[in-house]
């Protein structure tokens, strides 16, 4: 435990050897400022597998979630926070210790509602401190643990109830105990290597007493069963010592899946939720005697459906009559069993329920589309808006400004949205293009209005048309003489980069429309193994029939057309075949014997095409579902003859998507189940990548060809974008080894939108946007902690414009400036001059930065260009940055002039005060000053609603703002008004010009021959001076 | 020439360095800074810094008294504004509609009383104080291999409730300095996420090293810079500059 602690913070090395050219990076040490948004996005949600409450203190709540980790609230369920992001996201359960509830909490690995995309779990984790640390505390080989029951009076004692394996036989099942706060485990309850437990609950009043039920389950790619013979219920009365059976009253035979519960306020009530074989013996079970007996109340739909997805039931704390049922809507009884009603309107498919503590009309309850909260006993619900845990399949993007995103979702249908919007990328920027469960989503590559969408076993393939609204269904129907069409749940369809109206699809062929879906071409045979043991479904389900079209195999998976040349298809199928075709499907080639090492029947879940070289590809194969959880990464570059696996230790789960960079072979990005992995060797070594980027399950990954951001489709944790990776490309062992490099910077196009956007209220989620500054980037070796440093911006001839905080941290520094120089000196008044605080915007043109650590100067440029998309000439340009110089100019003098006057004033105030001789001519002195000032700055009133009237300053400071704020020209009203308040600061220095004359010698005079210091005035260079 | 030395004092200090208890790496940063007798010895900081925002440069006049009095002044548009102030009894600043002094609500004001004990560190008599330490495994924050200690102070006052009041120190392991102090934001609609403080710029100022460079900002957000031009110790001031100054 502790030496992977220590290796995981290993001091930065770049170790390179010439023989193999590895460059071996720690990105901890390294990526820096390069981080990621999370964009959500949040109106859909995801799936919530688990909600546990502080015992107490009902504003606390956690819940667990399939793929986005764990979040806690603070504040009753309003706002949540990702409180588990460096640790496997799919969460089983989660336990808040009664010992210590305000800091102590367990969270237990991988889910438990084992529908075919589940992910997996890597073991039970604590934290002491309320989730700012974590701590791994062992059953890693587990998989899914479906509860956590801690001891009220012992903290050290543990009991976890652990499912096991899904994809296969494992012993890391069963119900195990430790005494010693997990660092030891016993296994208290183990039946065999493929029944788990499934549910474990303890009797509220006595710690010794626990409930577990187990589960006789498994899953292959191609069937799921429920249900055998050890399916069972057990009793423990000494703390996990002895068990024994508790089935008087259940069903005879074989039983499936088995929910269990017991009544809070009155322990002797236990339910269960039983599957069975015959449909009169399904659903709920009471017990009023703890287990002694059962009697069986309610078959109804919402206590018998799929019990693999819905096996939880939670009685409300107060009142043991008081029953709900998760399932496909949720159920709620009120008369201890004997009838359910549906819970309110929400998205379908209810994983768990939580009663507030102290008021049972207030719930939460877990849905595959988010967590949602009722006040009235489960009758109405409302979404919580701000869980961006949605779960992407799959992810693409078009080429708009800004471009936008598209991807389908787990059981929330198919989407595009922007990858920025003003005020944020707000709920209300997606479109929903698609129903069911959505996966792969294409835009059109070069009509932004068209877009291509599906749902589940490609029960609909649609083209949308997102200007006309309108919808077509141009999924491939089988002609004369075709098989049935076996299309994966999550079926291959792809655009072509050749041909604009190109559309493939997968089933067991390879289908082609070169009319944007209206007619189709078969271009290949049965490109898969065509197993008839695999194609079964309609057996699938065990106990309780599950034909859902989530276990169709045999199918391609992925089609990936050589960006180089249109004939050359690469072709990867769910059962492990890899088949090319050089000459646009007339034959294919099967290269599966030819990649060695990897076993047969690999899921191969990606195909990247290399846009360096036509025989160049990278394929990612997924074994998890044949419980093999080994990262399977190969490279061709001979058109698949030979096969290199390009996959190093430093990979810690299995991988679904690889993705090559535009410009550099060797920068390649790995999506895997737990989290995102680069390597700048091309595969030598890996590098996690963890700068806001969690530990999930990252299903797809898109490089944008103009920005160069990197866009993750992540199955849990909604989109997630790594804006400008272009730094990375850079990076090799000399860039590495320099103190200071400088990253080549692009002509920066400077933003000129409308600040205006954002209509969320403040409890939504709000993707953020990219940075709309230039960006310096720059590498650093070490760490800037001793003596000065910082960032100058200096113009083409060496004027100096600003200086910006420097990052200082050791790897990629990104700094950004907004093109702006300094703000004006403003005269100084009774309020602040909102409008004349205005920082003008630079030209456009080259730009120098320096960087000055202690004694050494760094130097690189910058270029600065207007926006393409405008309707600004240059001279209307030039005049608006001549006209806003003019006004900045105004408003320094005006300051001086204040300042001067301010020093006479407070000057004449303190002679008055110190001697009665001379108190006449300062005040008469102090009474002109005050009253030109008066009309020069605001003297009077508050920065609110009893503001003074605007004087000068303030008006110069409207029209410098209102000016210099819009890139076309002055309107010639603008230039009149200017002219105007030219005119009145003119006639307020000439005013005061004229008190100097009058006044100011004799007063001079006057006060040194009593002695007294007379005003000293810094010069206007000094005054206005910024650095 | 002295600072040399100090550095060089930071080498050797990271040479023989080896697993340590958290009590060992407070006594090396202070010893490192140069040392607790002098830290003890000083009665008050001035600090005159700037912020640059919004292509403003914002002049501050920071004063810190080892009684906990405090006061932070802002120079914005030639005018002076108390931002934030403690006299040891009210904790104050300057409402920005009408630019009038008004008191911070009791929680807060009985925060910064209770903080008022960590002048300079709260590692100084941390164990006098009731605070604990306790090193967490190492982690690697701003590309520096770092030791990590949780710092439990006294408790805190949050939405009526008492709180545990949690710093982590970020202690370079090459020099024992704190680049990094993160806390969880105990109150408001932040609540919950984490905030952090980043040092750099470490300069001596009569025989110790102070970071002229504090950057805050959220975990994995956008920071703002405060940049200190100068330093002063034992400086003497008038309480009136710290003082309420009236309903």
């Amino acid at each position: 435990m502790k030496k992977n602690l220590y290796s995981f913070v290993l001091l930065f090395v770049v170790s390179i050897s010439s023989a193999q050219e590895i460059i071996k990076i720690e990105g901890k040490e390294l990526f820096g400022d390069l981080k990621a948004r999370q964009i959500g996005p949040a109106l859909m949600s995801g799936r919530v597998s688990d909600i546990e409450g502080h015992p107490s203190n009902s504003r606390t709540i956690y819940i667990g979630t399939a793929g986005g980790g764990v979040w806690r609230s603070q504040d009753g369920g309003v706002i949540f926070n990702s409180i588990f992001d460096e640790h496997c996201q799919s969460i089983g359960a989660v336990a808040v210790d009664p010992n210590d509830p305000d800091n102590s909490l367990w969270v237990g690995t991988g889910e438990v509602w084992t529908r075919n995309s589940v992910s997996i779990g890597d073991g039970i984790y604590k934290t002491n401190d309320g989730g700012k640390n974590w701590q791994k505390m062992g059953l890693e080989k587990t998989e899914r643990i479906s509860a956590i029951e801690i001891h009220p009076k012992d903290k050290n004692t543990v009991y976890v109830g652990a499912m096991g394996a899904l994809w296969g036989d494992n012993e890391d099942r069963g119900v195990f105990k430790t005494s010693d706060g997990g660092k030891t485990w016993t296994k208290v309850l183990y039946l065999n290597a493929f029944t788990g437990c499934s549910d474990l609950v303890m009797d509220p009043t006595n710690p010794e007493i626990l409930y577990a039920s187990f589960w006789e389950y498994r899953r292959t790619a191609w069937s799921f069963n429920s249900g055998g013979l050890n399916s069972s219920l057990h009793k423990s009365i000494d703390g996990g010592k002895t068990w024994v059976k508790i089935h008087t009253g259940f069903p005879k035979g074989v039983l499936g899946r088995i929910a269990v519960t017991v009544a809070p306020s009155n322990p002797s009530i236990l339910y269960a939720v039983v599957e069975a074989e015959k449909d009169t013996e399904k659903g709920l079970y009471r017990s009023d005697d703890a287990g002694v007996t059962w009697k069986h109340l309610n078959g109804d739909f919402g206590l018998t459906v799929r019990p693999f997805y819905f096996s939880r039931i939670v009685v409300d704390p107060k009142d043991p009559n008081t029953v709900v049922k998760a399932g496909l809507s949720g159920s709620i009884s009120h008369d201890g069993g004997k009838t359910f009603k549906g819970l309110g309107m929400m998205h379908s498919d209810i994983h768990d329920i939580w009663f507030d503590v102290k008021d049972s009309d207030k719930m939460f309850v877990a849905t595959d589309g988010g967590l949602y909260r009722s006040l009235n006993g489960g009758t109405t619900m409302e979404i919580i808006e701000n869980l961006p845990i949605c779960m992407f399949y799959h992810v693409s993007v078009d080429n708009q400004t800004p471009y936008n995103i598209y991807g389908g979702l787990q059981d929330n249908g198919s989407w595009f949205g922007p990858s920025a919007s003003p005020g944020g990328i707000e709920a209300r920027d997606w479109e929903s293009i698609g129903y069911g469960d959505g996966f792969r989503v294409y835009p059109h590559p070069t009509n932004p209005k068209i877009m291509y969408s599906e749902m589940q076993g490609a029960e609909g393939v649609w083209r949308y048309d997102s200007e006309k609204k309108q919808v077509k269904t141009v999924k491939p129907f089988p002609v004369t003489g075709d098989p049935k069409y076996r299309f994966n749940w999550n079926a291959a369809i792809t655009t072509s980069q050749h041909q604009p109206d190109r559309l493939y699809i997968g089933s067991q062929f390879l289908h082609k429309s070169d009319d944007m879906g209206n007619n189709w071409k078969k271009m290949s045979p049965d490109l898969t193994t065509n197993n008839p043991t695999k194609q079964q479904q309609v057996q699938s389900g065990g106990l309780s029939a599950d034909n859902s079209g989530a276990e169709n195999h045999c199918t391609i998976f992925t089609i990936a057309e050589s960006p180089l040349d249109e004939n050359i298809i690469w072709i990867g199928t769910d059962d492990g075949n890899v088949q090319l075709t050089k000459d646009a499907g007339k034959t294919w080639t099967n290269l599966t014997m030819n990649i060695k090492g990897l076993p047969v029947n690999t899921w191969c879940y990606h195909i990247e095409a290399s846009s360096f070289d036509k025989a160049t590809a990278y394929a990612v194969f997924d074994g998890h579902t044949k419980n093999d959880k080994n990262a399977y990464v190969y490279k061709t570059m001979d058109n698949g003859l030979t096969w290199k696996s390009i996959v190093t230790a430093d990979i810690t789960s299995f991988a679904r998507n690889i993705q090559e960079d535009y410009k550099n072979p060797n920068l390649l990005f790995l999506g895997t189940e737990l989290g995102l992995f680069i390597t700048i060797d091309g595969g030598l070594s890996w590098s996690k990548f963890t700068n806001g980027v969690p530990a999930a399950a990252v299903h797809y990954i898109e490089l944008h060809p103009k920005t160069n951001d990197l866009i993750l489709g992540t199955h849990g944790r909604g989109i997630i974008i790594i804006d400008d990776i272009s730094p990375l490309r850079e990076l090799n062992a000399e860039v590495l080894a320099k103190p200071l490099y400088f990253f080549p910077s692009k002509t920066y196009e400077m933003d000129e939108t409308s600040t205006f956007g954002g209509a969320s209220s403040e409890t939504q989620f709000i993707g953020s946007n990219p940075s709309s500054s230039a960006q310096i980037k720059y590498y650093l070796s070490k760490r800037h902690t001793f003596g000065k440093m910082s960032l100058d911006i200096y113009d083409s001839n060496d004027k100096w414009i600003t200086t910006i905080s420097p990052g200082k941290q050791k790897g990629i520094n990104i700094v950004e400036w907004g093109c702006n120089s300094m703000a004006p000196k403003v005269a100084a008044g009774k309020t602040i001059a909102g409008s004349a605080m205005f920082s003008p915007r630079v030209p456009a043109g080259k730009y120098k930065v320096v960087i000055t650590k202690g004694s050494e100067k760094f130097e690189s440029s910058l270029e600065l260009k207007y926006p393409t998309n405008t309707v600004f000439t240059s001279e209307e340009r030039k005049l608006q940055e001549a006209t806003t110089k003019v006004l900045y100019d105004m408003t320094e003098e005006l300051a001086y002039l204040v300042y001067e006057m301010d020093e006479y004033i407070l000057h004449s105030e303190k002679v008055m005060k110190e001697n009665a001789s001379l108190k006449k001519q300062a005040l008469k002195l102090n009474t002109d000053l005050n009253a030109l000032k008066d009309v020069l700055v605001v003297t009077k009133g508050d920065n609110y609603v009893g503001a003074g009237e605007p004087q000068l300053r303030e008006k110069i400071g409207d029209l410098y703002s209102t000016i210099g704020s819009y890139y076309g020209g002055p309107s010639v009203s603008q230039l009149e008004t200017m002219k105007m308040l030219q005119d009145k600061l003119a006639d307020g220095k000439k005013k005061f010009q004229l008190i100097k004359d009058a006044q100011i010698g004799k007063y001079k005079v006057a006060t040194e021959k009593v002695g007294i210091t007379y005003v000293t005035l810094k010069s206007f260079e000094e005054f206005v001076k910024k650095n | 020439m002295k600072k040399i030395t100090l550095l060089t004092a930071f080498i050797g200090f990271a040479i023989c360095s080896f697993a340590q208890s958290a009590d060992e790496i407070v006594s090396k940063y202070f010893e490192n800074i140069g040392g607790l007798d002098k830290i003890n010895a000083i009665v008050s900081v001035q600090m005159k810094a700037k912020v640059d925002y919004g292509g403003m440069s914002i002049p501050i006049d920071m004063v810190n008294l080892k009684d906990g009095k405090m006061m932070m002044k802002i120079n914005f548009q030639g005018k002076e504004i108390t931002q934030m102030a403690f006299d040891g009894e009210t904790s104050w600043s300057t409402n920005f509609m009408t630019m009038k002094a008004e008191k911070d609500d009791s929680e807060n004001t009985e925060n910064i009383k209770r903080a008022a004990s960590d002048f300079i560190s709260p590692f100084v008599n941390y164990k006098d104080k009731g605070y604990t330490v306790e090193l967490l495994p190492n982690e690697t924050i701003e590309g520096v291999e770092c030791f990590k200690i949780k710092l439990t102070k006294k408790t805190i006052l949050s939405e009526e409730k008492e709180i545990p009041n949690i710093e982590y120190y970020y202690f370079d392991k090459e020099n024992y300095v704190p680049i990094v102090v993160e806390q969880e934001i105990p109150s408001g609609e932040m609540k919950g996420q984490i905030s952090q403080t980043l040092y750099s710029d470490y300069q001596e100022v009569d025989g110790l090293m102070f970071a002229f460079s504090m950057t805050q900002k959220l975990k994995d957000g956008q920071g703002q810079t405060i940049v200190f031009e100068s330093i002063a110790l034992n400086n003497k001031f008038e309480n009136s500059i710290f003082k309420f100054p009236g309903e």
